[in-house]
């Protein structure tokens, strides 16, 4: 029984990261329609850039958080109006390939910069609690404690604000958006800066329990597409929902069924609930 | 005013509308008649700004507007309510209303107002303000459509085939109110393929056909002009 509740735990865990990551990458896809491959290196670019204010000046785990998500809502910015936007009207085999590319160019910089070695990021969370008997980190609860929060705003921003609310409508009805007089580009941007800065502060979060390297960023975006897939493309909810049944699948496969196969679960977990609903658990949000 | 002045745009090599010149004068509701594919939803939509014309020149009230982002076009006072309504159909009625006075979003006691005023004219949105858009009726979504078009309080309202897929006697319902709307004084543009509704509504129309303007008369002269009957009214 403690084994199963302590994997409950270490399932949420994981689960609040997928989610947030899974998260950013719908709500592109939603407004812009584009699969961005390059989401998970933006992702690793936020746990590098956290490490680095942490190492070099010693800045304290929450402002290096929140400055590392802020630089990289710049970067989205910059990714948008640097590499998507030109591309707005060209096929849409263009973007695919464009994403990609950014996704290697990202990596790539990476290398140059912080070189290929592993890091762990320092957390101010290292301390043991118990709990019910069980023993969790102070930093696996601040992970599903943040991301609740992250959550919620997000959730409160989109349904209350006519800002957010023009981010919904464009991906409810690009046109019918442009004919209200929403901003297009302005939406893509800041679609964009609020994705990557969920990326930085999941990368940041979960810097401390996993490890800090270039290609960290691969299989949180496989699982990412995984998840949004099975949440229906363009769905928040299903995002949400996603994230945490790959987080607790996981968790739950690696301990009952074997820890060698824990990425595959995901896989499984795909092709099982497609070939039962193809078009995700919650489709909705892109027609 | 509205005034289009040989206004040509080309998708790619095909070349969609050619040297269309029409204009809606302060006060007038005006159709647009033609078949499927004529071009009147191209024409729309590059009043609107969502294409941009190859050639000729679109002036609103005086000024320039061909070549201005959507949003600004929508600023100056013409407002488009697209064929197909394209609501945002998991949003509550009144969310879409709300999003329909984006431009003037800052004036929150002014869109309050226009709110109850469209609340007035449909008063079914009221009762059904807080269901998604998507669950209404065809008849009923169409009026969304309209009521969101006017929270803008546009001088000049582009209507896009309003009675597509309605049965008639909503379509009579809707076509009151846009009577309505227009001699409280905004202009209005109806593009119709029912020419036979939209010429009893209207004080005069256009006839389009592959991208060109072929007759510009008042409405009784189009109501009785042979070709015109032949064509679009079946009689």
């Amino acid at each position: 029984m403690d084994l199963f509740l302590q994997q409950i735990i270490n399932g949420l865990t994981t689960g609040s990261i997928y989610c947030l990551v899974a998260l950013g990458l719908t709500l592109v896809y939603g407004v812009m329609h584009l699969p961005n491959f390059a989401h998970g290196s933006l992702y690793m670019m936020g746990a590098f850039i956290t490490l680095t204010l942490i190492k070099s000046s010693g800045l304290n785990y929450w402002l290096a958080m929140l400055a590392s998500a802020v630089a990289l809502a710049a970067i989205g910015i910059a990714a948008e109006r640097l590499v998507f936007h030109p591309l707005r009207n060209a096929p849409h085999a263009n973007n695919l390939i464009a994403a990609v590319g950014l996704l290697l160019f990202l990596e790539g910089l990476a290398h140059v910069i912080w070189g290929p070695e592993f890091w762990q990021l320092p957390t101010p969370y290292d301390r043991v609690v118990q709990f019910l008997g069980l023993t969790i980190t102070q930093q696996r609860l601040f992970i599903v404690a943040a991301t609740l929060v992250l959550l919620a705003g997000l959730y409160l921003f989109l349904k209350k604000t006519l800002v957010g609310a023009s981010i919904e409508a464009m991906s409810q009805d690009r046109k019918g958006a442009s004919l209200v007089g929403i901003k297009v580009s302005r939406v893509s941007m800041l679609t964009f800066a609020i994705a990557t800065g969920l990326a930085a502060v999941a990368a940041s979060l979960a810097g401390p329990i996993n490890l800090v390297y270039p290609s960290m960023g691969h299989i949180v975006i496989l699982k990412a597409f995984v998840i949004i897939v099975l949440g229906g493309m363009g769905s928040l909810p299903g995002a949400v929902l996603g994230g945490y049944i790959l987080g607790l699948a996981e968790s739950m496969g690696a301990t009952y069924i074997s820890m060698a196969y824990k990425d595959l679960i995901a896989f499984a977990i795909l092709v099982l609930i497609l070939s039962l609903r193809p078009t995700g658990l919650l489709s909705g949000g892109v027609k | 005013m509205l005034r289009m002045i040989d206004v040509s745009v080309n998708y790619g090599h095909f070349r969609a509308l050619k040297k269309i010149s029409l204009e809606v004068n302060e006060g007038e509701m005006v159709a647009l008649l033609g078949a499927n594919g004529a071009g009147k939803s191209t024409i729309f939509q590059t009043i609107s700004g969502l294409i941009k014309p190859a050639g000729g020149a679109i002036e609103f009230m005086g000024k320039r507007i061909d070549g201005l982002p959507p949003d600004q076009i929508v600023r100056l006072g013409v407002s488009q309510c697209p064929e197909g309504r394209h609501l945002f159909p998991q949003m509550s009625v009144y969310k879409n209303l709300i999003l329909g006075a984006y431009v003037r979003s800052a004036d929150r006691k002014g869109t309050a107002e226009t709110l109850q005023e469209i609340y007035k004219l449909f008063p079914i949105l009221e009762e059904k303000k807080n269901d998604p858009a998507g669950s209404l009726s065809g008849g009923q979504q169409q009026m969304l459509a309209i009521g969101r078009a006017l929270m803008s309080r546009p001088r000049l309202l582009l209507l896009d085939e309003p009675s597509l897929g309605l049965s008639p006697l909503v379509t009579k319902e809707v076509f009151r109110v846009v009577k309505e709307i227009n001699r409280a004084g905004t202009m209005v543009l109806l593009a119709e393929q029912n020419a036979n509704v939209a010429l009893r509504l209207v004080g005069r129309g256009y006839v389009i056909e592959n991208g060109e303007i072929v007759l510009e008369d008042s409405s009784r002269g189009l109501l009785s002009n042979a070709q015109v009957k032949k064509a679009y009214i079946g009689a």
